[in-house]
Order: C-alpha cells, then structure tokens, then sequence
C-alpha cells in the first residue's frame, strides 16, 4: 500500500497542476512504467539546460562562415559542437523534444519569431526550458496573427523595411533564431559573444546588444484576491 | 521492463531519423505554391484552423513521420513527407497592415494537407 506523501516543504500552496502531476507520476511509477529514480534523473538532467550551448552556436556562427552554414543545414550535427547531443539522455531524445534541430538566421530582411501556437513546443535540449510567458495562450494567439504588435509589448519595433517571419513550430521541428550580430562587438571573442545572445534573443522577441547580458524582466503583479487553495 | 517499439527503433537514430526512406518519394518540392486542405479532423490535429484553405509556398522539406492525425493514435505504419509551408501574413489574417505586406509565416504541415495550387 503507497504511503501517504506530503507536498514538498518548500511549496507554500500547491496548485491543481502540481497535485495532478504528482499524482500523474505516482501512478506511473506504481504501474512500473518508470522508476522514481529514473524520473529524477530526468529531471535533474532536463534542468541542467540553459541557454549558454545554444547563444554558442550562435557565436560560433558568427565567427566562423562555415560553422554558420553547418548549423543552417543540420542543425543538431552543429549543436554536437557546442557539447549538445539530442539523443540524450535516452539515446533516442527526450520526450516531445524530438531530434530535429533548425535554425532560423536572421538577415538584414528578415525577422525571426518563435512560437508554438499549439502548444509550447521548445527546442530545450539546447535551450534549457521555456519562459513562462512562452507557454501562455495570451502569447501563443496573439503572436501569429500581430506579431509586430506583441513584439513592441517586448520592446521590439521592427522597422517597416524588415520582414517579420513567425515559425510555428506545430510539428516535431524544433526551431531557434540566430539573430544577427550587432554592432559594437567588433573583435569580440566567442566567449564574450554568446554573454550577449539571451535566451529570449533566441526565441525572436529580443536583438543582442553589446550592454545587455541577460533576459528582460518580466514582473508579475501581485493579485489583489489571491486564490485561496484549501 | 522491455523498452516500447518506439524506443528500439528510435535509439542511436533520433525521432523523426527514425522513419527515414519509409515514406517514398515526396510528392512537392521548394517553391510548390499549395494550398491547405480542410480535410476533416475529428478527434486529432495539428494542422491550425488559420492554416485551411490558406495559399502558401513550401519553403522547407523537412522529414519523413508518421502523420500526427495518426501517430496520436499509435498508426505509425504509414509515414508521410513533412513541408514547412510559408504563408503571406496578408492571405492568413484579414487585417493585416499593408504597410507591412511582406511579413510571413511558416508552420509544418504534413503531406496529406497539401495540394498544388
């Protein structure tokens, strides 16, 4: 008989999603599909992503001419450079992940932006795990259909005389955007270079810039009537 | 614990790698103009309402996959050819911007969904 298991300490509420997700994993495990140990092995694995392997392949590109055309054409070939290998940990790839990295290059013309409008699909194995805001459906309508719009509620306004592309990534295509390089970084070294690309540069709703080394804040407003949960 | 068919077959090979040659040759290429058809979807798809009767361009063949409409379903013998298909903003969305007439977008679409237009 499974004993009773108490929420983890740390959690101060916990939500119908959370309880639904241990739940969910419980019976998973009772039914012999995984073991706990297994379950946290991928989890610890899956949170060890950030977004430093994938703004490498970036700066690599940008260094390198044939680095560049290597990631355009297969990209998960290129994301073994930067010490990536989208079979992990399963030797197959990871779920809903898939193994079919492309990168999208922005040039002079054209503007990159990532959404999964279906759902949130993420290339995370190179890029760690999505922002939340990513998973919203207020993103995932609203950027299909007024791209420039959203992309001004993140402090981009795309000139009229660059093309706005967005790529939903609705299928096992996992997609990120090497944006170009900006001014400024003139002799930088690879290392200096990826500082610069954030994971939101990579997703399309930011540009790299020389001073800026980290993502936007987004800051949630507390709620006035919290949910109370019982 | 005997691993599923999925993974004996994906591992050392990838999803979608894994269903490589299995779905013969692709019947469109770069730069067919095709239009999305609004096949009937009950139950399961991931070919987005905005995209049904649209005109677009392939811009990308990407891979070989059973069809999500199928693969939902664990029908997995039958692979189709998978095509990134680029749409003009203006033919999806009534009120987009002529000021902005050259903006895209470009979502996948399987074999199935697709004719020449």
């Amino acid at each position: 008989m499974a004993e009773k298991h108490k929420a983890a300490p740390m959690v101060e509420e916990v939500s119908d999603f959370e309880a639904l997700e241990m739940a969910v994993r419980e019976l998973a495990i009772e039914k012999g599909l995984f073991t706990a140990d297994d379950h946290r092995r991928f989890t610890e694995f899956a949170h060890s992503i950030g977004s430093l392997p994938a703004a490498r392949l970036v700066a690599k590109a940008w260094l390198d001419p044939e680095f560049k055309k290597l990631a355009l054409e297969d990209g998960v070939k290129a994301s073994l450079e930067v010490g990536i290998d989208w079979l992990n940990p399963t030797g197959f790839g990871t779920p809903s992940d898939y193994t079919d990295l492309r990168v999208l290059e922005d040039t002079p013309k054209v503007k990159h932006v990532v959404v999964c409008s279906l759902c949130s699909c993420y290339p995370r194995p190179i890029l760690g795990h999505s922002p939340e805001w990513y998973r919203t459906p207020n993103y995932r309508r609203r950027i299909v259909r007024w791209p420039r719009q959203v992309l001004a509620e993140f402090g981009l306004q795309i000139p009229e005389d660059v093309d706005v592309r967005v790529e939903d990534s609705n299928q096992k295509c996992r997609f990120m955007v090497m944006p170009m390089r900006p001014e400024g970084t003139e002799g930088w070294t690879e290392e200096q270079l990826a500082e610069i690309v954030t994971r939101d540069c990579m997703i399309g709703v930011a540009l790299p810039r020389p001073d800026v080394k980290a993502n936007a804040k987004r800051p949630v407003h507390k709620a006035i009537h919290p949910v109370e949960h019982h | 614990m005997s691993k599923s068919h999925h993974a004996e077959k994906a591992t050392g090979k990838g999803d979608p790698q894994m269903f490589k040659g299995e779905a013969g040759p692709a019947k469109f290429k770069v730069g067919d103009r095709v239009r999305i058809k609004d096949l009937p979807d009950l139950f399961y798809t991931r070919s987005q309402v905005y995209t049904r009767g649209a005109l677009g361009e392939v811009a990308v063949v990407t891979h070989e996959s059973p069809a999500p409409e199928d693969e939902a379903w664990d029908n997995v013998d039958k692979p189709e050819w998978f095509y990134i298909v680029r749409f003009r903003q203006k033919d999806l969305w009534p009120e987009y911007p002529d000021a902005y007439a050259n903006d895209t977008l470009q979502t996948e679409l399987s074999e199935r969904w697709l004719e020449l237009a």
